[in-house]
């Protein structure tokens, strides 16, 4: 008997295939595996909030899917050539008035119209010393906000700064007045009080929080957040009537979740790219699961790169720096690696992004020219087969985040690329918290830091190339130019570009950039990683943007076709 | 008695306070705080931004100092916000511990009752077909990660079979839609798999040492000399021989009750179980002093309790030992 109960168990756990349909537009599940926090977007910082948040309100502006700024709250994006944005000379100082208008229907949950008195408001509490914000430098590049008298949809906007960014307010999120009001006014004198009393910690599920095309039902931290159909929303009607975000941590569980239909799609937050790729190819093995789930990718904003520590005096040479580059066989790694999915960097710029430029120094894989570089800057093969300069031996050392699979396999890859040239690479990695908060904050790697830079589009590297950038211990260790890389052309140009309101003239600045910095290599471009998704096979519409602003703040476009049998 | 209760409570706060200051110093030590590292990957946040940041947390003043203001603030009962969640400590962590309570007492008392009488029994049958078949599962229990277990279960019983749920503590969205009774069961049916993750590793360790234990107080003399006296096999067994071989098993049980609200991380992590032992992880990972503080003292506080009651039971068991 019990041998019969064991054989039948273990030939329905062989044969049984998953019995879940797919699911209809009466509720779709996502799995995520990133924490999320309160949804108050004026002080969110994790990256799955604001996934969250877009599916209930909408920025004042936003990157669509096309990497084109665009309104979402407003009604036109002002220009200077629309007569929206105007430069103004106040006593010789030359201002940035800029005029906005928002939607005339555009309403919070509770019916009340979203008002110019509401991003006002905003402004003031993203602006106050007590409240801690993450993007405080969206708020402070604003003078003052006036509300038109005749119309509260119309405000004129008057910025400290002349420069040509003025519109990329994707950070300037907007809060209720007429509920985040009074809070503000009670709690704006007292250090982190508003953190702890805003109406998204303490009555999340209130309707009047959020303006977009779902409301939140339920929100319960470290676990799922519900959200339902929000009845006023203003725009097209979300085609799904619920939305459950469900918070899973580890990758494994939440691809078992996806397969027990416990969840109907892993979100860009989700799943890691080795695993994508193996799930991929089980998808393309088995046609029940083919039927069921598509995995989808996209190039994304993150630059995976290593950093030259250029205070080293063998990585100071730029022929050794070229040489590395020219020695290590990048598409190689991105097939062998990524098959192919995650592409090879030319510089920081995303193919995507308007400054993207061709027309720059390339370095072809070839040990010869790698070799005859390194022979110029002064380095000969020994009787060892390293290559050697004054009797000293051609070592390396380079660090990551330990842990890290993909990274620690590039490192091989590296070492043994380069080993064939007559240089020893060393490793020594260390856990994200060390590396990241002392070893590359201090840059304090002695050759080369292997990690990767976020970006947005549309965003001169200021933060990342500008010799102010650069960490030490008079400016307390700030700034992300950790190599050292001081360029006086760069220095010019990353500083004028914000002046230029001629978007050729900026490309043509941002082209140049890219050219010295291809030119010099203070850094090793290395890929771009991807961004990926498992979505259920009946869903329509889904986009992932590959920036900042994620698929959901185009929800409203989702929709599952009738194939499916729902929950 | 009294008086030695009295002192070994009056110890374990001194050792708890202790304790407390060496956790808030280590804390404060850890390399790159994680609001530095969030900063590093704005591309709108300034060093102004996270000097302001981190003077709004009190971070701009030195550890001790924030220390005390913490042991002040939880002396008169106030436990704090959260900086991960900027909800106040209690709201977060009092139903995650309520949640990890279910969990570990759940798993523990089943331990319990599968491997104290599970010890004995094989104990009773050493180098039998029964002894043997246990002893390999117990050490394939013991040996086997509990990462890979919990997996194993969620893809047979999850995945394949749809029996269990696979990961939660219960299902989402039917609040108000379904009776007491169906949310009680639905919780049930959410604890199967987490449960019998852990239970089926500490049965494993616990039906070992009872078995060993067992096996050494039989072979004793006054086992022998009870036989002798003609005392039925039962009475020798579970009064003579059992209650003696208890008494290093009740250590090991009454530390298995210590860990109960520090959890078990990596179950709760597989099943997103919505438990405390991820949620101390976690916060002392995103250098939440207020939540990781918290769950330092209810952690350690509970294992000199569990120490306490451990030495307590000692002495029910064992008349020999008497405290003055």
């Amino acid at each position: 008997m019990l041998k019969k109960l064991l054989l039948t168990l273990l030939v329905s756990t062989v044969v049984s295939t998953n019995g879940h349909a797919l699911p209809s537009n009466k509720q779709l599940t996502i799995g995520i595996t990133q924490e999320f926090e309160n949804l108050n977007p004026i002080i969110f910082s994790m990256s799955a909030s604001s996934y969250i948040y877009f599916m209930a309100s909408h920025p004042l502006v936003a990157i669509d899917p096309d990497w084109k700024w665009q309104c979402w709250l407003c009604t036109t994006l002002p220009t200077i050539e629309n007569g929206l944005a105007k430069i103004i000379d106040e006593k010789g100082v030359k201002k940035l008035h800029v005029s906005w208008e928002l939607k005339p229907t555009a309403v919070w949950g509770d019916g009340q119209p979203v008002t110019a008195e509401d991003v006002k408001l905003s402004w003031e509490i993203g602006l106050n010393a007590n409240v801690s914000t993450p993007s405080k430098d969206i708020y402070e590049r604003i003078e003052s906000i006036a509300v038109d008298p005749k119309d509260p949809k119309k405000f004129t906007m008057v910025f400290k700064e002349v420069r040509y960014d003025y519109y990329q307010l994707g950070s300037l999120y907007i809060v209720p007045a007429h509920i985040e009001g009074p809070v503000f006014a009670k709690t704006k004198t007292q250090q982190g009080a508003y953190e702890k009393q805003t109406t998204f910690n303490i009555n999340p599920t209130n309707p009047a929080l959020y303006n977009g095309p779902y409301i939140v039902k339920e929100i319960k931290l470290g676990s799922h957040v519900i959200l339902d159909r929000n009845p006023k929303y203003y725009g097209k009607k979300p085609a799904i009537d619920r939305i459950i975000m469900k918070l899973i941590p580890n990758t494994q569980t939440l691809e078992s979740n996806l397969m027990a239909g416990s969840i109907d799609m892993i979100s860009e937050l989700g799943m890691s790219f080795d695993q994508a790729l193996a799930f991929e190819k089980r998808v393309g093995k088995d046609k029940t699961l083919q039927s069921k789930y598509a995995v989808q990718y996209i190039d994304g904003m993150i630059y995976e790169h290593i950093d030259f520590n250029l205070r080293n005096p063998i990585l100071a040479d730029a022929k050794v720096r070229k040489a590395l580059l020219h020695a290590v066989d990048r598409d190689k790694l991105c097939e062998a690696l990524f098959e192919n999915r995650q592409k090879k960097a030319l510089t920081m710029i995303h193919p995507r992004d308007i400054y993207y430029a061709e027309n720059v120094t390339k370095y072809e894989y070839s040990q010869e020219i790698a070799l005859k570089l390194l022979e110029e800057a002064g380095w000969k093969k020994a009787s060892s087969g390293f290559l050697e300069k004054d009797g000293q031996k051609f070592t390396l050392n380079i660090m990551t985040t330990s842990q890290n699979k993909t990274r620690e396999l590039v490192e091989v890859f590296l070492q043994d690329q380069w080993k064939k040239i007559g240089i020893e690479l060393t490793i020594n990695n260390e856990p994200a918290r060390v590396f990241f908060g002392e070893t590359v904050k201090k840059a304090a790697y002695p050759g080369m830091a292997m990690y990767a830079w976020v970006s947005s589009p549309d965003n001169p590297p200021r933060s990342t190339l500008h010799s102010k950038e650069i960490p030490t211990l008079e400016n307390s260790w700030n700034g992300q130019n950790s190599g050292g890389w001081s360029n006086k052309r760069i220095d010019d140009l990353l500083v004028n570009i914000f002046k230029e309101f001629d978007a050729q003239k900026r490309k043509v600045m941002m082209e140049e950039v890219q050219k010295i910095y291809t030119d010099e290599v203070p850094v090793m471009p290395l890929y771009m990683r991807a961004d990926v998704a498992v979505i259920p096979a009946n869903l329509k519409g889904f986009k992932m943007p590959g920036h900042q602003f994620h698929s959901t703040l185009n929800i409203d476009t989702w929709s599952l076709d009738g194939s499916g049998q729902g929950h | 008695m009294t008086a030695y209760i009295i002192r070994r409570l009056i110890q374990t706060i001194i050792v708890v306070l202790l304790l407390s200051f060496v956790s808030y110093a280590l804390m404060g030590l850890m390399p790159g705080d994680p609001l530095d590292i969030a900063c590093q990957a704005n591309p709108h946040c300034t060093p102004e931004n996270l000097d302001q940041m981190k003077k709004a947390l009190g971070l701009d003043q030195p550890v001790y100092v924030r220390y005390f203001k913490w042991l002040q603030g939880f002396m008169t009962g106030d436990l704090g916000y959260s900086r991960t969640y900027r909800l106040p400590i209690t709201d977060i962590l009092i139903p995650r511990l309520i949640n990890t309570l279910y969990l570990s007492v759940t798993s523990l008392v089943l331990s319990i009752i599968i491997a104290i009488p599970l010890g004995v029994f094989t104990s009773l049958r050493p180098n039998t077909k029964f002894d043997y078949t246990l002893n390999m599962f117990a050490f394939a229990g013991i040996s086997i990660p509990s990462f890979w277990l919990a997996l194993m279960l969620i893809i047979i019983f999850a995945v394949k079979l749809q029996i269990f749920p696979a990961s939660g503590i219960e299902t989402i969205g039917l609040e108000g839609e379904i009776s007491t009774f169906e949310i009680v069961w639905d919780r049930i049916n959410h604890l199967v798999l987490p449960v019998t993750t852990l239970s089926l590793l500490t049965v494993a360790f616990w039906v070992r040492y009872t078995r060993a234990k067992m096996l050494e107080t039989m072979r004793f003399d006054y086992i022998r000399t009870a036989r002798a006296k003609g005392l039925p096999e039962s009475r020798v067994i579970y009064m003579h021989g059992l209650r003696n071989a208890l008494i290093p098993v009740v250590t090991v049980i009454a530390l298995g009750f210590s860990s109960i609200f520090s959890g078990a991380v990596i179950t709760e992590t597989v099943f997103a179980y919505l438990g405390a032992g991820k949620l101390i992880f976690d916060s002392i990972f995103a250098n939440d002093y207020n939540m990781a503080m918290c769950s330092f003292i209810i952690t350690s506080f509970m294992v000199l309790m569990m120490n306490l009651f451990a030495d307590l039971l000692y002495a029910y068991l064992d008349p020999r030992i008497s405290y003055t």
